[in-house]
């Protein structure tokens, strides 16, 4: 079987926010940050991830800076927000409840219902 | 939510930025995963190909990150705009029509918000306006339903009113300026101490009138209005202490009001204290108020137009219980009226500022009823290709976007133009009296209301999108494809609809008809009535005695006789005289009069009169016709007999069955003892003084000049020449007397007549003008529509004619089409012209609500455009041939 998983609707948005809390990131340094913090688990449709970014800069939750890249090219760097990181929390609290509850949910057997 | 629009706006306003930006943000993506997969191993070009598939499309990622960003709107709307603008030009003969129809009706409604903006809507430019009122008295029983109020209802109420916080009282008149030599007669209004602080607006430079300066012998003190002070003292920074001359009198300058002070409509240029005497205070004078002074006061915060009006009822109750008068007063029906001073000032004109807002709104109806249709009939036009592009997967929503973003267009654009024509309209306003109005000296065309027509010409294009967005996505593709091919009827609904949009049009266009027509009988019949005397060839004109020079009737009648000589010696010159108050002066102020032995009948109260003082031969100047007995002549002034002339109405009212001849009168409402009676001498044809539309017989006596005791009078000078010609000539010769006194307010009686008919005047014809633009609104939608109907049924025409119809036949089947519209609209019309005239009849004379002679004429107007409109549409389709018309598809 595969071992790269689907991205569940949603969770991109929160992926993004959470490679770029880490360090300032470039688009591309965002794709590949997030692949090494899944462990290659995780594979970004490339197509979505430019728009998403406008998205969230549009939504005020990261900012974007042109920088210079570590290979000396031009390139747009993005920051997370004072409200992006407000968001990043609420959403990790709130996809921690639903995984444990799933999990939980998944993990009964049948001596416990 | 701010942050976004930001982002928006920042997108758009640097539009080129952005699409660098992320042109260059995917090309760096592009060349890093290029990079990585070439040292994974992958060849150059492999390695480019792949990092292709993996972005995918760059133009779609474009396009996503585009609506991230919210840009997608505008870029749709960009293209609607464009493409709705080509349609547009496509037709130039609709647009063009649809442009001029809304620039014409958005304008008039502009032209007239305006006017009404600028007299009822804004409030009076004092602080908290709405505080402000006005306190008249009013004995509607003696026919005088306004009277001002007295010094004494000034001196009993301030401070005795708890609602009011402050109680002022003025008096508008003119004053001669400067010194000998060199004078000018100005507006000037004198008002009590604390006018200035209940308007809630004092000098901006010096002080206002103090208490002590409202007594005679101390009220030499003057304050000006900015634009006095800038145009006569040079804007002097040290006015203040300046002297001027007044009437003869020396005044010291103490004030200068801001710029652009104004107190409701007066053109009054230097403020003066009102200045009484004890003796003019008492309560004796209570009811002596004539009409000259006004009183204003300001409400409490807090307290309402009911509380003081029963304050002021209390008191006037209380005041009157020891009033010798009070019976009297009582049966006059006397009352003080507390009401708000705007309202009060402006109410003369509201119903006709109204009428003619609904006028124009009905024009803007009719007009967008037209666009709605002229609309509509080309959305029917292209049904096919809709049709094609809906089938092809077109969106319902994209679809009726592209009607609303064309409509809009359109009457955006119209009403640009129509701000234009407003702009002309208010300029065009000004001159035909708009100026005369209350407080309609300033009608601009402001920011505010520029903003709100553009807003309303944007909801208009949504509005007019609707019938054809309900008709193209409510049609059955399939059907609207063969529809159109197989040359058959449209839809029926679609049909009902075009020709309710042109009966209701003609019922609209017909009762606009119908009420200018009313407005135009109304006025025609004002004009038919006569004045009560000979209105041709006579010159008019004031003069004011100063108190100084004129200090007694010697000295005013010396001067009187001296004119009438002088001006009656003038070439040209048939006869003159002088009155107190000239017909249709705009003064209609009464005074009462007894009459000796009469008994008043029980519940009969006293009557306010006219009453005139009379010198030189003022009777045979104006033409006034002798009933019985003889005229007063200028001998009458010289002698100290007490004699006077009463008018029919006069005489007919105390007098019924006997002959006034020899009847004694009394000035005033008191009879006094024989020495100070009037003998009726003779009696006179009754004049309009209030106006043409007066009707009341309000009764006038006429008394020798020398018993009066004021300097304000008219000259009257009958000429054989064209009266205006010989206002200079008049001037020289008064001049020549007193060379400090100017003659103004010259005018010929026509002209006085002419101004006093403005306020009918100016409404009938703008009511004639909306109605003629209605009326080819109306021809343009009924030819609009006839003519559509021809085209669309070219070719049944063509088969029934190839099958033997004659043309004759087929003309009189669009003409009865167009007949059956036209007597629909008119049955509609007549209903409304019924409501318009009931809602009208306060501003009618003599006319009723439903003239048949008027909705015969509109019907008949009605009925002749609507044949012309469609006499060409039906000849075309007579002319149809049916070889061409079935060869065509």
């Amino acid at each position: 079987m595969d071992k790269t998983a689907d991205l569940l609707p949603g969770t991109l948005d929160m992926l993004i926010l959470k490679a770029v809390s880490l360090k300032p990131l470039h688009g591309y340094g965002v794709l590949l940050r997030i692949r090494q913090i899944s462990r290659d688990a995780l594979e970004i449709p490339q197509g979505s991830l430019y728009p998403a970014l406008y998205r969230l800069e549009h939504q005020d939750l990261i900012a974007a800076e042109w920088g210079v890249s570590e290979n000396n090219r031009r390139a747009k760097f993005y920051t997370l927000t004072p409200a992006g990181r407000r968001r990043l929390r609420a959403e990790t609290a709130g996809w921690n409840r639903l995984a444990s509850a799933i999990a939980a949910a998944l993990n009964t057997t049948s001596e416990e219902v | 939510m701010l942050g976004r629009i930001r982002s928006v706006f920042r997108a758009l306003t640097r539009r080129r930025d952005f699409e660098e930006g992320m042109t260059d943000e995917l090309r760096f993506h592009m060349e890093e995963l290029t990079d990585d997969l070439v040292r994974a191993g992958a060849p150059r070009e492999e390695a480019a190909r792949r990092a292709r598939m993996e972005l995918g499309s760059l133009e779609n990622v474009k396009g996503d990150c585009r609506e991230a960003r919210g840009l997608h709107w505008f870029d749709e709307l960009l293209r609607e705009l464009r493409y709705a603008a080509r349609l547009l030009r496509k037709t130039p003969g609709l647009t063009v029509t649809a442009l001029l129809t809304l620039a014409v009706c958005l304008g008039a409604n502009l032209t007239i918000f305006a006017v009404i903006d600028t007299v009822l809507l804004r409030p009076l430019p004092f602080p908290e306006p709405g505080r402000l009122v006005t306190v008249f008295n009013t004995y509607p029983k003696a026919g005088v339903e306004r009277d001002g109020s007295s010094l004494t209802n000034y001196y009993e109420r301030r401070g005795h009113i708890p609602a009011f916080a402050s109680v002022a009282i003025y008096r508008y008149g003119k004053a001669i300026i400067g010194e000998a030599g060199s004078t000018e007669r100005e507006q000037i209004a004198r008002v009590s101490a604390d006018f200035f602080a209940t308007v809630g607006a004092g000098p901006a430079m010096g002080r206002a009138f103090t208490e002590q300066e409202t007594t005679f012998q101390t009220d030499g003190v003057a304050i000006l209005t900015d634009a006095y002070w800038r145009t006569r003292f040079n804007a002097d920074p040290h006015a203040i202490g300046r002297q001027i001359r007044v009437d003869g009198l020396p005044k010291t300058v103490i004030g200068v009001l801001p710029a652009g002070f104004r107190f409701l409509s007066s053109e009054a240029s230097l403020y003066f204290p009102l200045a009484s005497r004890p003796e003019d205070r008492t309560p004796l004078q209570r009811h002596s108020g004539g009409n000259t002074i006004q009183m204003i006061a300001r409400l409490k915060p807090g307290a309402t137009l009911a509380q003081a009006q029963s304050q002021i009822d209390t008191q006037n109750a209380n005041l009157e219980v020891d009033d010798p008068q009070a019976k009297m007063m009582a049966d006059a029906g006397f009352r003080s009226i507390v009401t708000p001073l705007h309202a009060d000032h402006v109410a003369a004109v509201r119903p006709t500022l109204l009428l003619l807002q609904a006028g124009a709104l009905i024009l803007l109806l009719i007009g967008a009823v037209n666009l709605a249709n002229l609309l509509l009939i080309r959305a029917s036009g292209r049904g096919k290709e809709l049709a094609v592009r809906q089938a092809l997967g077109a969106n319902r929503w994209h679809v009726a976007g592209e009607a609303v973003v064309e409509t809009s267009l359109l009457t955006l654009a119209g009403g640009l133009l129509g701000l234009a024509v407003g702009a002309c309209g208010i300029r065009l306003l000004g001159g035909m009296a708009a100026g005369r109005l209350p407080l309609g000296s300033h009608v601009t065309l402001d920011a505010r209301s520029a903003l709100a027509a553009l807003a309303a010409s944007l909801a208009l294009g949504v509005v007019l999108a609707a019938p054809i967005v309900w008709f193209n996505l409510r049609r059955h593709l399939g059907h609207a494809l063969q529809s159109v091919s197989r040359g058959g009827t449209s839809g029926r609904a679609a049909q009902i609809l075009r020709h309710s949009f042109v009966v209701s049009q003609i019922a609209l266009a017909f009762m606009l008809l119908a009420g200018a027509g009313l407005l135009g009988l109304s006025l025609k019949r004002a004009m038919g009535v006569s004045p009560g005397f000979r209105y041709d060839h006579i010159l008019t004109g004031q003069v004011s005695l100063p108190y100084k020079n004129y200090p007694d009737g010697a000295g005013r009648v010396a001067f009187v006789e001296t004119a009438m000589a002088r001006i009656g010696r003038l070439p040209g010159v048939l006869s003159a005289g002088v009155i107190s108050n000239v017909p249709l002066s705009g003064n209609s102020g009464k005074s009462a009069a007894a009459v000796k032995g009469r008994i008043p009948r029980p519940g009969e109260s006293p009557r306010g009169h006219y009453s005139y003082w009379v010198g030189g031969d003022y009777f045979g100047a104006l033409g006034l016709s002798l009933r019985a007995g003889r005229f007063l002549t200028a001998a009458d002034s010289r002698k100290a007999e007490r004699v006077c002339v009463v008018d029919e109405d006069f005489a007919r009212y105390y007098w019924p069955d006997s002959s006034p001849l020899g009847q004694r009168v009394f000035f005033g409402s008191e009879q006094g003892s024989d020495a100070e009676a009037f003998t009726v001498v003779g009696v006179a044809g009754s004049v309009k003084q209030a106006g043409l539309t007066d009707d009341t017989a309000q009764g006038a006596v006429y008394y020798p000049y020398n018993f009066r005791d004021d300097g304000d009078i008219f000259l009257v000078v009958r000429t054989g020449l064209p009266p205006e010609a010989l206002g200079l000539t008049l001037q020289k010769a008064v001049r020549q007397i007193d060379p400090d006194l100017p003659v103004t307010d010259l005018r010929s009686m026509e002209t006085r007549i002419a101004d006093s008919l403005a306020t009918r005047r100016s409404p009938a014809l703008l009511a004639g003008l909306f109605s003629g633009i209605a009326l080819l609104l109306t021809a343009i939608g009924s030819y609009g529509v006839l003519s559509y109907a021809v085209a669309q049924r070219r070719r049944e025409i063509g088969v029934r004619m190839a099958l033997g119809a004659r043309p004759q036949q087929i003309r009189s089947q669009f003409f009865s089409l167009a007949m059956r519209l036209l007597a629909g609209g008119t049955a509609l019309g007549v209903i409304g012209a019924w409501l318009a005239g009931r809602a009208m009849q306060t501003v009618l004379f003599h006319v009723p609500a439903l003239n048949l002679a008027i909705l015969a004429a509109a019907a008949g107007v009605m009925g002749v455009v609507s044949v012309a409109a469609c006499l060409w549409p039906s000849h075309r389709a007579a002319r149809i041939s049916p070889m061409e018309a079935l060869a065509e598809e």
